[in-house]
């Protein structure tokens, strides 16, 4: 148990209602802390780490906690660093298109003031009204449009980072291109908080679409090799799809009742070019496939729906004997069409529920798994293997605690791992951040 | 008549020339090193030890296996057309040259990549793969000669990067050979995202001090269904500056928006490539647009109404490919075009937030008259990256320094509105100090600290990027961290 000595020490750098002592430190998705700070200001995040680096106290960071079950094999840190009351626009230079914003800013709310301005961020995350962008961001998270805007590493252009001895560091800057000294934005994206606490973060900025709308070509017959020849023959095209996603017979069924693989294909741009690309679709239809378009709020409104599909750590489903699991399986572009059918199959020989949907423009696939926790953990090592059989990787993006323990999060190490590995130790030498968050222990 | 075999006693040139297999893949006689001295920033010069021509990843990883065994400073080098001094064997390096591995090892257009090694050339690969309707994204005004290594290591950009991004937008994979001569394989297959820290992204733009690329995954894109090019004079570099803003807060995303002044005109109009653009205007804008035919002419509708509400004096819109192209040839040729009305020139390469571009372009005019020295600009003005030419008289006492200096305090313009020293051309020798305008010490100590975790001998590249006393910083700040325990 703590010691009230501890609080003092807390409270004697913030105030008193920014320190939470936790009753019961666990929590069944793990990366909790003994106690929740809520810093306010830059200077608070230093000095909370000042302080942590200095006693060897380890600290978790969390955002909306909605990748809570992402990685992690401590139970609970002593301190779990909360984001959420550090959040705000710093700058939003709308003629420059670019926007600086503290990392405990929901990604929604972000969006929403963005739009008064007919901007945007372009990325597409998951449960954008809980994620933060500073969680969006450290994960690394991206949605099926990453085929037409890219992924964070496209769109963050600078960073303010605290390390983990209080120094806080600028990467990046505030303009669009800029190759001044070594890319170290690049460093931190994806890094699970692992080697700093990103305090602020500058995005450059899309503006938002005149007009868009979403294609659902659908394949009843079930036989992929339509499926594939299509994808080939319309993305040798010079159409401009902002995503390009197979979704699995069960999650079509899920989001437009239609239990079936089904392509999903987005426009975004002026109302001509997309209605345009609408007939290319329905001129190349194959026989025997379905079409539904929906066009502007009926796209945006499938998209809310889309992006909650999957396990929310911060709002963990009361499953019972049931647990989920959320595993990203990266493949050569085209392989999504195996590891999509592989899901689908698996349901069956796990007994499992699995809705899975990838991108055939860009090769990553995300596979929402729920069932008895063995079931569960046979059906990710199938999905491993499937992936490492076609030369790609699967990283488990949401588990309980429990099973974290046995299933390896990040999956095998890479031969280079002494450089990732060197680059923690250089940064957070103490190993006080996030630790055994990332791939390796790290 | 030529004698064979090797004609020294140097030892390390011996091994060397054994490990690339014998005399034609090195040179180490001065009369055959002068020409590899510098890169494409010639202020600086400097003789290497010798330069080695490997064939494949294997000589590379021996070569430098053996400079790390023997503590010989060495530097990989593409087609030398960097801009900051990347290349040049500031401490008697020995060169590898990567000109000889230039293979394009495959294609796949089905998802959408290829694999070059490094010393393949830019343009060539678009070249290789545009019967079927591909091709590869960035574009450097140098892309018919750089190689894709060198644009790794650069990052380099190009005039479409706007829309479509620079390098490190585009490259899924590295195979790498570390200083320590071990090779490794980042992103395998191309596929995105790989697991631990974005070490693609890190390498890329590291101006060759990490390590050394010896195979490159790329993605490459399929042509846009149409384009249309506009070419607009404007009277006055104020409205043409309104016109670019106009542009992108209509929500537009332009492939290309170029701005030229008045100087650049002239040398342009006088060297290989003229339009017969009006000598009388203060700046022209190049712009296309491509993407979906049918949303093009909506867009292009747009953009002339907006160039007539800044005042423009005449607007166009190319009316066929070969229009279009020269308009292109006579822009992609300006740095070189200053030849045509000046001995020498420097090219500077500063960003800044793109609605500071009237007030930065006023402040470069006045540095050109502090200086007394005619300076040119030629942009990327959609991304906001200036390339400010100074005009100069090398065989004029004093006069290189005025120029070098009149290109940093451009810099530190740039600098003061919150942009940045190099949008595209790197650091190098040229912008090391420079790298003060806009770091803090243990800022540039921070990223030393991740050089040395790649490059601990620092004896790939060494000298180049960050300002020389950064060392200092890092010490007291491992001191600090020590402390801390």
């Amino acid at each position: 148990m703590l010691s009230l000595e501890w609080k003092d020490e807390l409270t004697a750098i913030l105030s008193e209602k920014q320190v939470q002592i936790e009753e019961h430190g666990s929590h069944p998705l793990g990366n909790s802390g003994h106690v929740t700070v809520y810093p306010q200001s830059e200077e608070e995040i230093s000095n909370i780490l000042r302080y942590a680096n200095t006693h060897g106290k380890r600290v978790c960071i969390v955002g909306g906690g909605t990748k809570r079950g992402f990685g992690g094999q401590l139970e609970c840190a002593d301190i779990l660093l909360s984001l959420a009351n550090y959040s705000g626009i710093v700058e939003h230079a709308a003629a420059d298109m670019t926007v600086t914003v503290k990392s405990g800013t929901v990604f929604q709310q972000l969006q929403d003031y963005l739009a008064e301005y007919r901007q945007k961020v372009a990325l597409d995350p998951v449960w954008p009204q809980y994620a933060t962008i500073g969680g969006v961001i450290s994960a690394n998270d991206s949605g099926p449009k990453r085929l037409g805007y890219g992924s964070a590493r496209d769109s963050v252009i600078g960073l303010r980072i605290v390390y983990p001895d209080g120094t806080v560091i600028r990467s990046g800057g505030k303009v669009v291109k800029n190759v001044a000294g070594y890319d170290m934005n690049k460093l931190f994206i994806g890094a699970m908080g692992t080697l700093g606490v990103i305090s602020e973060i500058t995005l450059k900025l899309r503006p938002l679409p005149k007009y868009e709308s979403l294609v659902l070509l659908s394949f009843p017959s079930g036989n992929l090799e339509e499926v594939r020849s299509f994808a080939v023959q319309f993305l040798d095209s010079m159409m401009e799809p902002v995503c390009f996603e197979l979704l699995s017979p069960s999650l079509s069924e899920r989001l437009i009742g239609q239990r079936a693989y089904t392509l999903a294909i987005g426009f975004e741009d002026v109302e001509s070019a997309v209605h345009y690309q609408e007939e290319f679709v329905k001129r190349l239809q194959p026989p025997n496939t379905t079409i539904r378009i929906l066009p502007q709020e009926e796209a945006k409104s499938f998209w809310q729906t889309f992006y909650t599909i999957g396990p929310n750590g911060a709002a963990p489903d009361p499953l019972g004997q049931e647990i989920e699991a959320a595993v990203k399986i990266g493949v050569v572009n085209l392989d999504v069409l195996h590891i999509v059918r592989e899901s689908d199959l698996l349901q069956e020989s796990c007994h499992v529920h699995i809705e899975a949907h990838g991108g055939l423009g860009h090769g990553l696939c995300q596979v929402y798994i729920k069932g008895e926790s063995e079931s569960v953990a046979t059906a990710i090592e199938r999905l491993r293997t499937a992936a490492s059989g076609l030369g790609g990787y699967a990283v488990v993006k949401h588990l309980p605690f429990s099973l974290r323990k046995r299933i390896d999060v990040w999956g095998e190490n890479p031969s280079y791992f002494f450089l990732l590995d060197g680059i923690k130790r250089k940064i957070d030498p103490n190993r006080i951040l996030n630790n055994q968050r990332f791939i390796g222990g790290i | 008549m030529r004698k064979k075999g090797i004609q020294t006693n140097d030892p390390h040139i011996q091994a060397l020339a054994r490990i690339v297999g014998g005399e034609k893949s090195i040179l180490y006689k001065k009369e055959d090193l002068i020409a590899y001295d510098c890169d494409g920033f010639t202020v600086h010069r400097h003789l290497p030890k010798a330069v080695v021509f490997p064939k494949n990843t294997e000589e590379v990883a021996a070569i430098v296996k053996y400079c790390h065994e023997h503590d010989l400073p060495f530097l990989a080098r593409g087609a030398g057309t960097g801009l900051s001094g990347g290349a040049i064997p500031l401490n008697g390096e020995v060169i590898i040259s990567l000109v000889r591995m230039k293979r394009l090892i495959s294609v796949d257009l089905e998802n959408r990549r290829a694999v070059v090694e490094p010393g393949f050339v830019n343009l060539k690969l678009t070249n290789s793969i545009s019967d079927r309707g591909y091709y590869y994204a960035p574009d450097p005004s140098s892309q018919y000669c750089c190689t894709i290594g060198g644009n790794v290591a650069e990052n380099a950009g190009g005039a479409h990067c706007l829309k479509y991004g620079v390098t490190t937008n585009h490259i899924l994979g590295l195979e790498v050979v570390l200083p320590n001569g071990e090779i490794i394989e980042i992103g395998k297959n191309g596929i995105p995202d790989p697991p631990g820290y974005d070490l693609i992204g890190l390498l890329t733009g590291s101006e060759g001090t990490l390590g050394i690329v010896t195979k490159i995954t790329v993605r490459i894109l399929k042509n846009p269904e149409a384009k249309q090019t506009v070419l607009a004079y404007f009277d006055r570099v104020e409205d043409a500056s309104q016109a670019v803003s106009d542009i992108i807060s209509e929500g537009m995303v332009p492939a290309a928006l170029e701005m030229m002044d008045q100087t650049a005109i002239e040398g342009v109009e006088a060297a290989a490539f003229p339009v017969g653009h009006p000598k009388d205007i203060e700046a022209l804008l190049l712009i296309e647009v491509d993407g979906i035919s049918a949303g093009i002419s909506e867009q292009i509708e747009e953009i002339l109404r907006i160039c007539r509400n800044r005042n423009v004096r005449e607007v166009k819109v190319a009316q066929t490919e070969e229009e279009r192209a020269r308009w292109w040839a006579n822009r992609k040729t300006g740095f070189g075009a200053m030849g045509a009305i000046s001995p020498d020139y420097l090219v500077q390469d500063g960003v800044i937030p793109r609605s500071k571009l009237p007030e930065v372009l006023k402040n470069i005019q006045q540095i050109s008259k502090k200086y007394g020295l005619r300076i040119a600009n030629i942009f990327h003005a959609g991304d906001g990256n200036l390339h400010p030419l100074v005009l100069f008289d090398a065989s004029k006492p004093g006069e290189t320094e005025k120029a070098l200096a009149a290109g940093s305090e451009c810099l530190q313009a740039c600098a003061a509105v919150g942009g940045s020293i190099t949008g595209e051309h790197g650091v190098g020798i040229e912008k090391k100090e420079e790298m003060r305008f806009i770091f803090s010490d243990e800022e540039i100590a921070a990223q030393i600290d991740i050089r040395d975790v790649f490059n601990p001998k620092n004896l790939l590249n060494a000298g180049k990027l960050f300002p020389t006393p950064g060392r200092c910083v890092e010490v007291k700040r491992e001191k600090k961290q020590r402390q801390s325990l």
